[in-house]
């Protein structure tokens, strides 16, 4: 490990600690307290230093997603720093976007970006010229947050089919924010109908570098958030287990002195050691922008997510009748970890994606 | 080192590759009598010697000192080329090397580890006909008379042991103590009297384990690797340790070598004409296969870089790297549907994936078995690995 390496893991080992205790103390299931979120710095981690924020990674932001996964957190923190400043970062500098930002960082503003919720790809909306002027028309399921949400940020093709960004009301006239309702209560959706919504030059706003490219990178960052959260919770999963396995007797002694239950612990573990490692690769390649990173997100998505629903439902087992009741909570994790499987795309469109390089790789087919 | 530096290291080996690995070496080496597999793979080695490639795990002073970066690329353009791999010196290079470094003396290691580059081969005796999974509980013993121990008992499982030189022996020196108190670790010479070696057929039809009977086997006590009596621990230890070393060439042969050819065998058309890899469940299964791969990669490479691994690293990796390579050798076997049941021989030389996949998917129980088996591994994880609580009852 280099010097620079180690300085990173110690500050990634105290934002952790940070993070456990910050939402252990608002217990499972639960929201961190937002004030005490935007105090500790984690909304502003990736935003620039000149708009209040901490120049930071998202390495570090992967930390607390990790964290929140494994308190099976509530609340809008994944919905700010990983759609809202990500998006925000990769727009020109203007200064409705550069007050949002600003807003967004202290807590003050909750902004939702309303990419598709079950895609990998895609933008949602466009805008239409029309003798009433630019109309903005499409719509978004599954957006976290939606419908609590300050501020809509609604990606969009321009009349010239270039992609942008449409930062809205969401009270606008035209404008339909509603509530879905899903089975985990840890989480909030709402979909995002625009039918010629007027759309003024000023709520305009434009991507920095290859706008097709940069919501594909949006879209890649909150299949890796996902993914991280999935390793949190699974991690969560296998120490409760462990630890139940440990005391709970049968038979006259633990549990987990059986076979048949510690080999499935073994699995879980192999599962989650596995999981961590394509998360990791995943989280680096997003920092850098690196070339692999689409590949690395789809491994890493794709694996850990269905992981994660592998050891939730091992966890609910091996906890036995009292893992079924809704009391011990292990529910709250499973429904979770289903949910983050169709999150950002399915394992299975991931898989699909990944496999669109195989075809190249074949002689005879370099042309295709 | 740089990355720069690291692609200048691939292009170096990539240029070595393409002069060196000889051309139809997988067709001249299917089916061929076992003296010339053995001259192939002895030629192979020095090849790979005279590059500074053949021991790039050992320690710098004794002809290694390459980085893990350097060997994970030097495995990866090793694979892509398909170039033969080091069957034979398996165990001399690795279980053999790790262990005269940990625990040999300067004498053994002075002796050995230049031996071993000039071609010395290492077989192992471990398990035996009632000490399997439950290795501790061996019995073939060894008796001291002066400078020297008498070793009587059998070995099985011994692969390779015919072509053996000299072999990691471990036998029982104190037959009262717990079981795995009485056991010593030995530096075997194969030639000496009251060694008989018999080959065993194994499910694949080749003839690699053996059988090792010792009778009255004479080991001067300069060959005791190790304190007396406390082999089973030094037989941990240093093979905990070279599971990775071993794994990082196994798992970037598996990622570049046998996912490749796996990906080759699906664009080829099946009986029907349609080519597997047009198959949407094929490419959801390649994607699944590739996702694992490069999970394992990162296990290995990571497992080789840290100084201080968890107490279950190794086994996980052992554990994944073996059931993973029985569903690719599975799949491909699927695939490659009855023409592959034709290959009735795989190129000695090669890796665990041959591409002869109903061989290869056959054969990847020579992982799931030795070496501590699958459900041995799981409770080592399970204990060691998760603090879960042992089983209540025998004799450890």
């Amino acid at each position: 490990m280099t010097a620079q390496e180690s300085e990173l893991a110690e500050l990634h080992g105290e934002l952790r600690a940070v993070a456990r205790d910050l939402l252990g103390k608002a217990g499972a299931g639960a929201a961190a307290d937002w004030r005490s979120v935007a105090e500790a710095g984690w909304l502003g981690l990736e935003a620039p230093d000149e708009l209040d924020g901490a120049d930071a990674t998202f390495a570090e932001v992967a930390v607390i997603l990790r964290e929140t996964g494994r308190a099976a957190a509530s609340g809008p923190y994944p919905t700010a720093a990983v759609l809202g400043v990500g998006t925000l970062n990769l727009l020109e500098p203007r200064p409705g976007r550069d007050a949002l930002l600003l807003e967004t960082v202290s807590g003050a503003v909750v902004p939702a970006v309303a990419l598709e919720g079950g895609a990998t790809r895609g933008v949602p909306f466009w805008i239409d010229r029309t003798p009433d002027g630019p109309l903005l028309h499409g719509t978004a399921t599954f957006v976290p947050d939606a419908h609590q949400a300050d501020r809509l940020l609604l990606p969009a093709l321009d009349p010239d089919g270039v992609p942008v960004v449409v930062s809205a009301d969401p009270r606008a006239a035209g404008l339909n924010v509603a509530e879905q309702p899903v089975l985990d209560e840890t989480r909030r959706f709402g979909s995002v109908a625009a039918d010629g919504v007027g759309v003024d030059a000023e709520s305009v706003w434009r991507f920095r570098g290859d706008p097709g490219a940069v919501v594909q990178r949006l879209y890649d960052r909150a299949a890796v958030a996902v993914a991280c959260d999935s390793l949190g919770l699974s991690e969560a999963m296998l120490d409760a287990t462990v630890a139940y396995a440990g005391v709970r007797e049968q038979f006259g002694r633990p549990i987990g002195s059986f076979q048949a239950v510690k080999h499935a612990c073994a699995d879980m573990l192999v599962q989650v050691t596995v999981s961590r490692k394509l998360v990791d690769a995943a989280v680096r390649a997003q920092v850098v922008d690196a070339p692999e990173a689409a590949v690395a997100a789809s491994m890493a998505k794709s694996y850990a997510c269905s992981a994660a629903v592998e050891v939730a439902g091992k966890a609910m087992q091996l906890h036995g009748g009292m893992g079924y009741t809704w009391e011990s909570g292990i529910h709250v994790y499973l429904k979770r970890a289903a949910l983050n499987r169709s999150l950002f795309g399915s394992a299975a469109a991931h898989r699909r994606r990944l496999a669109e390089r195989y075809s190249p790789l074949v002689r005879g087919r370099l042309d295709a | 080192m740089t990355n720069t530096d690291l692609d200048g290291f691939r292009a170096h080996v990539r240029d070595w590759c393409r002069a060196h690995v000889p051309g139809d070496w997988r067709g001249a080496q299917t089916g061929v009598p076992d003296e010339e597999f053995v001259a192939f793979q002895k030629e192979w080695f020095q090849e790979l010697r005279r590059a500074g490639f053949a021991v790039p795990h050992w320690p710098a002073e004794w002809g290694g000192g390459m980085s893990v970066a350097e060997q994970v690329v030097l495995y990866q353009e090793l694979a892509a080329h398909d170039a033969p791999r080091l069957v034979l010196a398996f165990v001399s290079i690795h279980h053999a090397a790790s262990t005269l470094l940990a625990a040999g003396t300067d004498e053994q290691r002075k002796k050995h580890l230049p031996a071993i580059l000039d071609g010395e081969i290492w077989v192992q005796g471990f398990s035996e006909p009632g000490a399997g999974s439950d290795l501790a509980a061996l019995s073939t013993s060894a008796r001291k008379e002066g400078d020297t121990y008498v070793v009587n008992g059998q070995k099985l499982w011994a692969s390779g042991a015919a072509h053996a030189d000299w072999c990691l022996l471990l036998a029982r020196t104190d037959p009262d103590a717990p079981k795995r108190r009485g056991i010593s670790y030995f530096l075997m010479d194969m030639r000496t009297p009251g060694v008989d070696v018999r080959s065993i057929r194994q499910a694949t039809g080749e003839h690699h384990f053996c059988e090792i009977f010792l009778d009255d086997v004479v080991i001067p006590a300069e060959n005791l690797i190790g304190p007396e009596n406390d082999g089973w621990r030094v037989a941990q230890e240093t093979l905990g340790a070279e599971r990775g070393m071993t794994m990082l060439e196994l798992a970037e042969r598996l990622g570049n070598g046998g996912f490749r050819w796996l990906v080759e065998l699906c664009a080829r058309p099946g009986p029907e004409g349609a080519r597997p890899i047009d198959d949407p469940l094929v490419r959801d299964r390649l994607a699944e296969l590739e996702t694992e791969l490069t999970g394992l990669r990162a296990l290995c490479s990571e497992l080789v870089a840290n100084d201080s691994p968890g107490p279950a690293d190794a086994s996980i990796v052992k554990l994944y790297y073996s059931e993973l390579l029985q569903r690719m050798t599975d799949f491909g076997a699927e695939t490659a549907g009855l023409a592959a049941h034709t290959v009735l021989r795989k190129p000695l030389s090669s890796g665990w994936e041959s591409g002869a996949w109903v061989l290869d998917f056959v054969g990847s129980w020579e992982w799931t078995i030795p070496g501590g088996s699958s459900e041995i591994q799981r409770s080592i994880i399970g204990e060691r690995g998760l603090g879960l609580p042992r089983e209540p009852k025998g004799n450890r």
